[in-house]
């Protein structure tokens, strides 16, 4: 990573932070701290579960079987109590580990020292900014480093989620049972969904968010920089905990992991239920984090109404994640304790309610989708504003309606269990408010389209993908009002149809704003210019394969195709080996994007500070930023999205109005 | 490399500070924005309950042969309803600079927190069913074992707060005393979650 100018003017007064030598290197925090500390608690576990079960003479402890007087085939009950045994192991590794981990690596290391009395470290801005690529690899507590961090986690993730797609489709290729058995593939389309949406999307909007958020408001850094070091590790914790699961056989009732399914379930499912539950404390914290930093950290003059919008929309994202996501783990938690503890939430049998439980899961995961889409939204907000050259179109309607779609959101949730046998009679209240939220959405898609109206567009990589982006979404959206609709729900439930909207709201909805992100912020983020010409053969290569995988979709759903059943119905051969043809297509268009990524990274031309003329303020410093963004706070004085209006400033800094981007005839193409 | 033009050199130890841009302090607001989360999570357990209450026909509550305690958790109750107003003078004490009344006002609030949740152990042990015995045992101890689980968590941060005043920490300023202030905070709303957990269970 090109190392700019600035940073090495900061780093000359502090010097890289003292590492610790000799022995000293195994206790302080670090990867070496890790190697040993994770393993002792991996041991500990089984010694402090079994003798504990012992103790309190569990019948199920296998050493309640241990008879050395009767050699009867001990060993056989030993292993038959031990393997019952693997549910409270399981779930002890899946809590105590990670934290081994965290301690390991140093996330608590502040607040040990405060909670034991000692005086705490002051912070010397030592850890602020990366000198090496080992950085990366540190609890870091400058906000840049940990948006890289987040980024490069989540596109790991996306790889391993998109090459579980892979194998779905190759099963799906021919009727019939080829690659993987039924089970298999259950767990196939549950790991791909669950990687896809906690451990890619929503993770990847929160690192963009926590690199261009603080630039943006003009902050030196986040609220609470430990918090948000420690966040980001909770991440790759939630993601190795749900690939792990395929040590014994991955989780299988989907990543909506209805009951009575989800608890009859093998012993994977306990993967799912603490994956979620560390990935939702990773969100819960940034967002907290977030909503801090944007309430009590804005330049002075950045009142709420000249926020750019992405802020605006990690606001209310934020807002939706920390009250929305507790249900999700309250919902998880239910199903943990009815395979563990025995309880009955959710036994009709013993007077408990199977249906709560898909209430409570959907009271956060309709939410969730906005948690997807909102700063999709933000992103596509801000790319369609710079590369048009215009105004935003409604800037107080677009945050507007940014709101209403959060308290919206959380009135429509029972429009996933229309044909789950709910009380009748919210059928028809749930239908009205999934066509009101239709309206903000709509509001925000004419506001785009009125942007976009006489304006001068530059077709560059991140303004396709947004262009793609208004396009998909809007046919996603509409087959979403379809689905909302009881009558065409009823028809369709549970087919392809499903699949072809999620994939339209969340591949070429998410997916494509988070690329139009990538792309936009790449120079800023690495201080390069990514490659053009591979950019748009990435787009182009994506957008074809994307609609040639998906559309089809549609068809075969209304004819009846069913979802997540590994075979199929020989008339519908045809369709699945082109829609499988398409996605391998799709697959390889990714590794253009991964190519051009890494290439431009390390040898990439240098970016310029502002290579779009944009306004808001992170474009206003080096590529990349200095190691504390600004030298001085900068003093906003007008909207964020001012181009092409004469003498419209958005903020003065180091003294002077910034002026780069802010002209909107002097193009590289068209000069007047 | 384009850079913006740097403001005359002077020596930069640390990043400029930050605009404070609204009137609660950062960590304030923090502690705030996890309560509301945390609000959230005992609404999910409190939804479950409701399921498995009013949903499911019941012909009694508690099912036959099951009864609650409600006298002694009325006791509890007033046990953690009084360890809030001495959580409430150990803060005021540290706004006057009265360190005996912080540390006083601490110690007793982590012993009646403690004596709640050695009682609710208690309670737990002679109640006459069990986490597995029908959705109401579940609910039952899955909400007031939430909740103990805050108390749990209370109890630390107070004893950390009592660790470090004892060491001669924390002043009468707003900004040092904060450590007392946020645990003491989470405590009201740990006692406050109390109230509405013993009414819905026990009471109505």
């Amino acid at each position: 990573m090109a190392v700019a100018a600035p940073q090495t003017r900061h780093a000359e007064h502090e010097g890289p932070p003292v590492r610790p030598t000799g022995r000293r290197r195994w206790t302080a925090g670090g990867w070496l701290r890790v190697a040993w500390i994770v393993p002792l608690a991996f041991l500990l576990v089984p010694v402090l579960v079994l003798a504990l079960r012992h103790w309190l003479s569990y019948p199920s402890s296998p050493f309640s079987v241990l008879n050395p007087l009767d050699d009867s085939g001990w060993n056989d009950d030993f292993w038959r109590f031990a393997k019952q045994d693997l549910q409270p192991l399981i779930t002890t590794w899946t809590v105590v580990v990670p934290f081994a981990f965290l301690a390991g690596i140093g996330g608590f290391d502040y607040w040990a020292y405060w909670i034991s009395g000692r005086p705490t470290r002051p912070e010397d801005h030592s850890g602020h900014g990366a000198r090496t690529w080992r950085d990366y690899f540190r609890v870091n507590t400058d906000h840049k480093v940990i948006g890289i961090q987040y980024v490069v986690t989540t596109i790991i993730f996306f790889i391993a989620g998109g090459l579980l797609a892979m194998f779905l489709r190759a099963e799906l290729a021919k009727p019939g049972m080829q690659i993987v058995d039924p089970q298999g593939y259950n767990g196939l389309f549950s790991v791909h969904a669950a990687l896809m949406i906690f451990l890619f999307i929503i993770p990847a909007f929160a690192g963009l968010g926590n690199y261009v958020i603080p630039l943006m408001i003009g902050a030196p850094d986040m609220a609470f920089p430990r918090l948000n070091a420690l966040s980001f590790w909770l991440l790759p914790i939630a993601g190795l905990m749900m690939l792990s699961s395929y040590l014994v056989g991955p989780f299988a009732a989907g990543w909506t992991n209805y009951v009575p399914l989800a608890v009859q379930q093998p012993e994977g499912n306990l993967f799912f239920q603490m994956g979620v539950q560390w990935a939702g404390a990773s969100s819960i914290l940034t967002a907290l984090n977030f909503l801090v930093t944007i309430i009590t950290m804005r330049a002075p003059g950045m009142t709420f109404w000249r926020m750019p919008l992405l802020v605006w929309a990690n606001f209310a994202t934020s807002t939706l994640v920390v009250i929305a996501t507790p249900f999700i783990a309250g919902s998880q938690f239910f199903i943990l304790f009815d395979r563990v503890l025995h309880t009955n939430f959710f036994d009709a049998g013993e007077g408990g309610y199977p249906l709560g439980y898909q209430h409570i899961f959907w009271f956060y995961s309709h939410p969730a989708v906005y948690i997807m889409m909102l700063p999709g939204f933000g992103i596509v907000s801000e790319v369609i504003s710079v590369f048009a050259r215009k105004p935003i179109f409604g800037y107080r309607l677009m945050a507007l309606s940014l709101m209403a779609i959060l308290i919206l959101g959380f009135s429509v949730w029972a429009h996933h269990m229309f044909v789950s046998g709910m009380a009748a009679w919210l059928r028809v209240p749930m239908m009205v408010t999934t066509m009101i939220i239709a309206v903000p959405t709509g509001i925000k898609v004419f506001s785009w389209l009125a942007t976009l109206w006489e304006g001068r567009i530059r077709f560059k990589t991140p303004m396709l993908f947004a262009l793609g982006f208004v396009s998909m979404f809007v046919i996603g959206g509409l087959s979403g009002v379809y689905l909302g609709s009881i009558p065409i729900d009823i028809h369709t439930s549970d087919t392809y149809f499903v699949v072809a909207h999620i994939h339209y709201v969340l591949f070429g909805g998410s997916l494509f704003t988070i690329y139009a992100g990538f792309y936009y912020w790449f120079p800023k983020m690495t201080g390069r210019m990514y490659n053009e010409a591979l950019g748009k053969l990435h787009f182009w290569l994506t957008f074809i394969g994307f609609n040639a995988t998906f559309f089809p979709m549609h068809w075969i759903g209304v004819r009846g195709m069913p979802r997540r059943v590994a075979d199929y119905d020989p008339q519908f051969a045809n369709w699945n080996l082109i829609i499988s043809i398409a996605s391998f297509f799709l697959g390889a268009s990714t590794l253009v994007f991964l190519y051009n990524m890494l290439v431009s990274w390390r040898s990439g031309e240098p970016a310029p500070g502002n290579p779009w003329r944009a306004l808001t303020l992170e474009w206003q410093v080096s590529s990349p930023p200095p190691v504390f963004n600004f030298d001085e706070i900068p003093q906003v004085v007008g909207s964020p999205y001012e181009y092409g209006v004469r003498g419209a400033r958005h903020a003065v800094l180091n003294g002077a109005p910034t002026t780069q981007g802010r002209e909107a005839a002097p193009m590289e193409e068209s000069v007047p | 490399m384009a850079s913006v033009a740097h403001a005359p050199e002077h020596d930069h130890h640390g990043p400029p500070a930050a605009n404070v841009s609204s009137r609660v302090d950062a960590r304030l607001l923090g502690i705030y924005i996890f309560i509301a989360s945390e609000v959230m999570l005992f609404g999910s357990f409190f939804t479950a309950f409701f399921f498995a209450r009013i949903i499911v026909p019941n012909e009694t509550w508690p099912p036959e042969p099951f009864e609650l305690p409600v006298y002694l958790a009325l006791i509890n109750t007033i046990i953690l309803v009084t360890s809030s107003f001495t959580m409430h003078w150990a803060l005021q004490s540290i706004k006057r600079n009265y360190r005996a009344g912080l540390i006083a006002g601490l110690t007793l609030t982590f012993l009646l927190g403690l004596t709640f949740l050695l009682i609710q152990a208690r309670e737990y042990t002679r109640i006459g069913f069990a986490p597995k015995d029908l959705a109401f045992g579940s609910s039952f101890f899955g909400l007031t074992g939430l909740h103990g689980m805050h108390v749990f968590v209370g109890l630390n941060l107070l004893l950390y707060a009592l660790i470090r005043s004892i060491r001669g920490h924390f002043g009468p300023k707003a900004h040092d005393h904060l450590g007392v202030e946020i645990p003491g905070i989470y405590w009201h709303f740990v006692d406050v979650m109390w109230i509405i957990v013993y009414v819905t269970v026990y009471v109505i």
